[in-house]
């Protein structure tokens, strides 16, 4: 049995090498999309412009400037009342929805939660 | 002794001279030749063009956001997607699983329970005539109220004028026993509707049938437009005016709809101050669908006695008629309608698409939910609100509203599952859809029964504010309680639940 589980181990290290680069983000952004109550998933870059998104283009538009603006703020505050702290993440919980935010040096990635579906 | 000498005589060069011969140089150049030549041109055909930007709403949806497969993603896509996605779904489950928040409300205005009532407006010369507000509407900016005088139970032919009156309600000078503008109107206004976008401008609807679209921000003359008594125009009452949007972004044509079976859109022709006829619908029995369930009777005229536009599908209008028929209509239709050629200069066209089942009585108002598009309600003189969906004959929902007639009806602009009605004992219904019970979650009754209620209107700027008017010639703006006013997260998916039930 162990060494069954073993190859199947090695198995999967091996099939997750031959996925090309692209499909690999792909899969995760599916398995994000996948979790409950999620109802949309945005990348965005540095400079605010989203580069992958599951939503429509309007709303992705809408989320990805006004979202972007709102995590420099709360890094900015962060940082302002001890420069040695930095924002980690980001959840903005309101009557209908919650939104979460990872930041990052180059990228945003945005997440809106429906919890209670 | 003396004798003649000739002595030689002695020469001494100049030395001087010879010193400045002697620095003396001269040398001459000259420059090569200079090449020139010389050609000439002459353009024997020309192009111009020239480029407009396009307005600015276009460019922010139009933006495509590279999802192209065969492209690289942008580096350190992945390795950042790798970095986050753990704690990411640590947090999404987490999150859906939690209790933290469970019963959880943040106040963020004042919670208000009462229903009160703001303003009680009036106009002294109508109210000494006994006149009824047949109509009322809230401006664009929301600050604005119009108000349209007539009656609403007169049977022949009228020539006593009356008045559209207009208050600013966020004046700190407001009077309500008097108007900021009162327009003089020859005959009864039937009907009233301000314009989406200019708070200027008001469309109001003639019981001799023209349709006139008033300038308030012109003192001179408020008339902008009207139609004269035309080939083109109404004969009978006009029962509604809306303001559509047209084919051009940014502009509107207004809709008139009269008793005689005649739903007419006019556009402004701002060169000329006249209103051309854009297209004309007519509706004639032989020619409106009925499905096999029930046969409709009656005379050969439909005559419109209320009209909806939705505002999901610019194509779709609905129309109730005096026989109690409920009808959809498309803009697009383009068989023509059976009636008797009058010289119109637009062919009529038969419009209705769709019938749903009659009532019985005449339809007095329709309106389409603003957040389900298939939703609409209806009242008439039988005393019942039907709720209907668009695609089902039968209505889905039946509400008693009232044991008299219903004037008008209207769902709120905020909350998905309330609509108010407004009764001829002169009180205003609200009710919501969420609740258990048939009855009504609110009556509006301002005391003094016996006076109708015939119009109401949502401010859809400030949307706790309703007003009604009456036909003791008051109109009343109320405020609503947070409950009526506030929607609860669960609404909208409660809405679809009741949309997409299938009708017993």
């Amino acid at each position: 049995m162990d060494s069954l589980s073993l190859c199947l181990r090695s198995f999967t290290v091996i099939g997750r090498g031959l996925l090309p680069i692209g499909a690999e983000v792909e899969e995760t952004l599916k398995r994000i999309q996948g979790q409950k109550g999620v109802q949309g998933i945005i990348i965005v870059n540095s400079e605010g412009i989203p580069i992958k998104t599951t939503l429509d283009n309007a709303s992705t538009m809408q989320y990805a400037g006004l979202l972007h603006q709102l995590v420099m703020k709360a890094r900015s505050t962060v940082r302002d009342i001890d420069p040695q702290n930095d924002l980690t993440f980001m959840r903005v919980r309101s009557k209908k929805n919650e939104i979460m935010i990872a930041p990052d040096k180059d990228y945003f990635l945005i997440v809106i939660q429906n919890p209670s579906d | 002794m003396f004798t003649d000498e000739a002595l030689d005589s002695v020469e001494i060069e100049s030395l001087w001279r010879k010193s400045q011969q002697a620095a003396q140089e001269s040398r001459g150049c000259q420059t090569r030749a200079v090449h020139i030549t010389e050609a000439e041109v002459q353009t024997v055909s020309t192009s111009s063009s020239w480029t407009q930007t396009e307005e600015p709403q276009h460019q922010d949806t139009e933006q495509l956001l590279q999802q192209n497969q065969d492209d690289p993603d942008p580096p350190g896509l992945k390795d950042f997607l790798q970095r986050v996605e753990d704690s990411v779904i640590r947090e999404l489950v987490r999150n859906a699983r939690s209790h933290a928040f469970d019963g959880f409300q943040v106040n963020w205005e004042e919670h208000n329970n009462r229903v009160s009532c703001l303003h009680c407006l009036q106009h002294p010369s109508a109210q000494e005539r006994g006149l009824h507000v047949t109509s009322v509407s809230w401006s664009c900016t929301g600050s604005v109220i119009a108000c349209a005088y007539g009656r609403i139970d007169e049977g022949d032919w009228s020539t006593e004028n009356s008045y559209v009156c207009t208050w600013n309600l966020n004046r700190q000078s407001l009077n309500p026993n008097q108007a900021d503008l009162v327009i003089d109107v020859p005959t009864t206004v039937t009907a009233l509707c301000c314009h989406p976008n200019q708070p200027a401008l008001i469309a109001g609807g003639l019981y001799t049938g023209e349709v006139v679209v008033w300038d308030t921000s012109q003192t001179q003359d408020p008339v902008l437009v009207q139609t004269g008594m035309s080939a083109d125009s109404h004969r009978e009452p006009v029962y509604q005016v809306s303001w559509v949007p047209l084919q051009k972004k940014g502009e509107f044509g207004v809709l008139s709809a009269s008793s005689r079976g005649q739903v007419l859109l006019w556009t402004v022709d701002s060169d000329q101050n006249a209103f051309v006829l854009n297209a004309a619908y007519a509706f004639v029995r032989q020619q409106v669908p009925h499905s096999s369930s029930f046969k409709v009777r009656g005379s050969s005229t439909v005559g419109v006695t209320s009209l909806a536009l939705s505002p999901w599908d610019s194509d779709t209008f609905l129309v109730g008629s005096e026989g109690g028929l409920l009808l959809r209509c498309s803009f697009s239709a383009q068989t023509p309608a059976a009636v008797p050629s009058e010289g119109q200069s637009v062919t009529p066209r038969a419009p209705a698409v769709f019938s749903f089942r009659p009532r019985r009585g005449p339809v007095h108002s329709i309106h389409c939910s603003p957040f389900h598009r298939n939703l609409f309600v209806s009242t008439g003189t039988d005393g019942l609100a039907h709720l209907h969906s668009l695609l089902q004959v039968d209505p889905l929902l039946s509400l008693r509203v009232s044991d008299s007639y219903v004037f008008q009806v209207q769902w709120s602009p905020t909350r998905p599952l309330v609509f108010a009605a407004a009764t001829g004992q002169g009180e205003v219904q609200i009710f919501d859809l969420g609740r258990r019970s048939l009855r009504p979650a609110a009556t509006i009754e301002e005391g003094g029964a016996g006076h109708a209620a015939t119009c109401l209107s949502f401010n859809h700027q400030n949307p706790r504010q309703l007003a009604v008017g009456k036909t003791n010639g008051t109109v009343a703006v109320w405020q609503l309680s947070t409950e009526l006013t506030e929607q609860n997260p669960r609404e909208s998916s409660q809405l679809e639940q009741i949309a997409n039930q299938v009708a017993e």
